[in-house]
């Protein structure tokens, strides 16, 4: 089958050649190129109107390029948009779900839209939301939506799944809670790709990073390489950093356990 | 791993589950809870109560008034006359150039049993004022005529009564409440809903998955059917049960108005799809649904027959798609036609929603 060719490298599951998005006279994407292994969490870091969001979107169909490639799993996203839907979870920035709602039909809901079966509790177990099943949508604290909304993105069993700014909003409890489940989702094998604004969860959670701006990828890498890069060029912090962070603090008084209603 | 085939995924069963749980949510929301079972209730409660009361004449007559022989016929006719006589002569006159009274009596004793009676009116209400003067014109010839002994007068007057259906408003107020629904719902439901959905990225996230785009579209449709059709129910429901609305054929008559409302939506969601389409928030939405619906509410026989609009309104109210959808209506309600004499109603509805079905889907926009 063409549509399932191989490209080049066989352990990508994600393929972005010379991506171009065009609004207008504004240039959003300026000719990008990477690739996405299988396994891995891909971070897309990058200053407000990079161009991250864009870049996400037209990987997960909801966009179209202005010129460009992008394969997952080996299919053209143009040519085999409904091949590609069914491969890949996706998480939108906002709330995107009927706030009156439960989580249980909520989770029927997409099934069904998928065309599959699930077991709504035993999704909702993964995400610590079990005892949430009855609840409404708009019930939910931003933690809680956050789970839930990574939840939804599990139901059809993706090969990728995409997060956008998945932690924007959170406390640090939360925070390193939805840590832990995007690694438990990595551990399962699925492939993650997030753009984020923290530089701390990039550099934790991310196996490789693309950093943007201005609708180009300036450095592509591992996080512990860039910083070994930098340092190379002679880069010092102006003060030597302590052994521990404001958020140590926080979290040393305040506890890692989650606080929930 | 790549050739793994993926089983197609039927869209019919997005379809019913993305409708079903549409219509759940929005029977779960307060406001649009309000909008399309209170309202409708409240509505046609009140057209119950208006048609259920016959307006009586009121009729001042002046506390210093002399004692009159015409004036007990008048007490005595409280069917159509609601007396005044415990007030002064000129407060009544103040009421009645107000129009909150229809007539003052003002009586003259003349020689022995003759009497002149001084009727005034007001233009406040020339129509009251009129049906008082030829009651009182009766009234006094009749007196005349006993008080001058004559029990066989060369002329009479004998009106006979074909039977027909006693007209109530509710009979009339009912079948234009049932369009002002489903309208409402097609419009003002359908175009809010979806710059809900739009806002908060609920269709986005829905695109993300292999549901078809016309799937949802569709499915949106289908849950203000559901709606609709509750409203219908409701509506019919209450009319008959309380305020003994009339059907002419009993339950198939029922059956037919079912038919009607679900046309009816149909064609409605055209001007819906059509809105939800261009308008992307709430601030420019309301107005422009309200420039539809608004007029039609006025012009298309709702709330008053468009009989009693000037002529040269009525080619264009008369062709209004709410128009069509109650004049439908009402051939199988209050004329008691068959229903196939709706079809040229129906066939102008539907070419209204065919026009409007295009429209929505040259223009339609996402975001």
């Amino acid at each position: 089958m063409s549509k399932n060719a191989k490209t080049s490298n066989s352990n990508a599951i994600i393929e972005v050649k010379n991506l171009i998005k065009k609004f207008g006279d504004f240039t959003a994407v300026n000719d990008i190129s990477f690739m996405v292994q299988t396994g891995e969490i891909f971070g897309i870091l990058g200053p407000n109107g990079a161009g991250k969001t864009t870049t996400l979107e037209i990987m997960e169909t909801l966009q179209k390029q202005t010129s460009g490639e992008v394969f997952i799993d080996g299919i053209n996203t143009l040519e085999h948009p409904w091949d590609v839907k069914r491969r890949i979870g996706v998480q939108l920035q906002s709330t995107s779900f009927y706030p009156e709602l439960t989580l249980v039909e909520l989770l029927q809901m997409f099934a069904a839209m998928y065309d599959i079966k699930v077991n709504p509790m035993e999704m909702l177990k993964r995400v610590q939301l079990e005892d949430k099943a009855k609840s409404y949508a708009k019930q939910l604290s931003g933690g809680q939506r956050q789970r839930f909304s990574i939840a939804s993105t599990l139901i059809n069993n993706p090969k990728v799944i995409f997060l956008d700014e998945p932690t924007t909003g959170l406390d640090p409890q939360a925070r390193i809670n939805l840590w832990e489940m995007i690694r438990d989702i990595k551990k399962s094998g699925t492939t993650l790709v997030l753009t984020t604004h923290y530089m701390d969860e990039a550099e934790i959670l991310c196996d490789r990073l693309a950093i943007m701006d201005s609708g180009k990828i300036v450095k592509i890498g591992t996080p512990r390489k860039m910083i070994d890069d930098l340092i190379k060029t002679g880069f010092k912090r102006e003060e030597k950093p302590k052994p521990a962070t404001l958020e140590d603090v926080f979290l040393h008084l305040t506890g890692k356990q989650l606080r929930e209603p | 791993m790549n050739n793994k085939t993926y089983k197609k995924p039927s869209q019919f069963r997005a379809f019913l589950s993305l409708a079903w749980y549409a219509f759940l949510a929005q029977t779960r929301n307060p406001a649009s809870f309000a909008f399309g079972f209170i309202f409708p209730v409240v509505f046609i409660s009140i057209f119950g109560i208006i048609s259920g009361t016959t307006p009586k004449l009121i009729v001042g007559i002046a506390t210093n008034s002399p004692s009159s022989e015409v004036i007990r016929v008048v007490q005595k006719q409280t069917a159509s006359f609601i007396t005044l006589d415990h007030e002064d002569e000129i407060t009544l006159e103040n009421k009645l150039r107000q129009g909150k009274i229809d007539g003052i009596l003002q009586v003259t004793k003349g020689q022995g049993r003759g009497e002149h009676i001084n009727l005034l009116t007001s233009t406040a209400n020339p129509q009251n004022a009129s049906e008082l003067t030829s009651i009182m014109g009766n009234i006094v010839d009749k007196e005349n005529l006993t008080l001058s002994g004559i029990t066989t007068p060369p002329i009479t007057l004998q009106e006979r009564q074909l039977a027909g259906r006693q007209s109530r408003y509710i009979d009339f107020a009912l079948p234009g409440q049932i369009g002002f629904s489903l309208l409402s719902t097609a419009l003002f439901g359908t175009v809010f809903g979806f710059i809900f959905l739009k806002k908060a990225y609920v269709l986005k996230r829905m695109f993300a998955t292999p549901t078809r785009a016309l799937t949802i579209l569709l499915s949106q449709g289908a849950s203000r059917l559901i709606i609709s059709l509750l409203q219908t129910f409701l509506i019919l429901i209450i009319g008959v049960v309380v305020f003994k609305f009339y059907l002419p054929h009993g339950f198939m008559t029922f059956l037919q108005l079912c038919v009607l409302s679900i046309i009816g939506l149909i064609a409605f969601l055209g001007f819906g799809y059509f809105f939800a389409g261009i308008a992307n928030d709430e601030n420019s939405a309301g107005p422009l649904i309200n420039l539809v619906t608004l007029p039609q509410f006025l012009l298309s026989g709702t709330f008053f027959p468009t009989s009693s609009l000037p002529g040269w309104v009525q080619p264009i109210a008369n062709n209004l798609p709410l128009s069509y959808f109650n004049m439908a209506v009402r051939k199988i309600t209050t004329e008691q036609g068959s229903f196939h004499e709706t079809f040229p109603y129906l066939i102008g509805l539907l070419i209204w929603g065919f026009v409007m079905y295009i429209l929505a889907a040259k223009t339609f926009k996402w975001e």
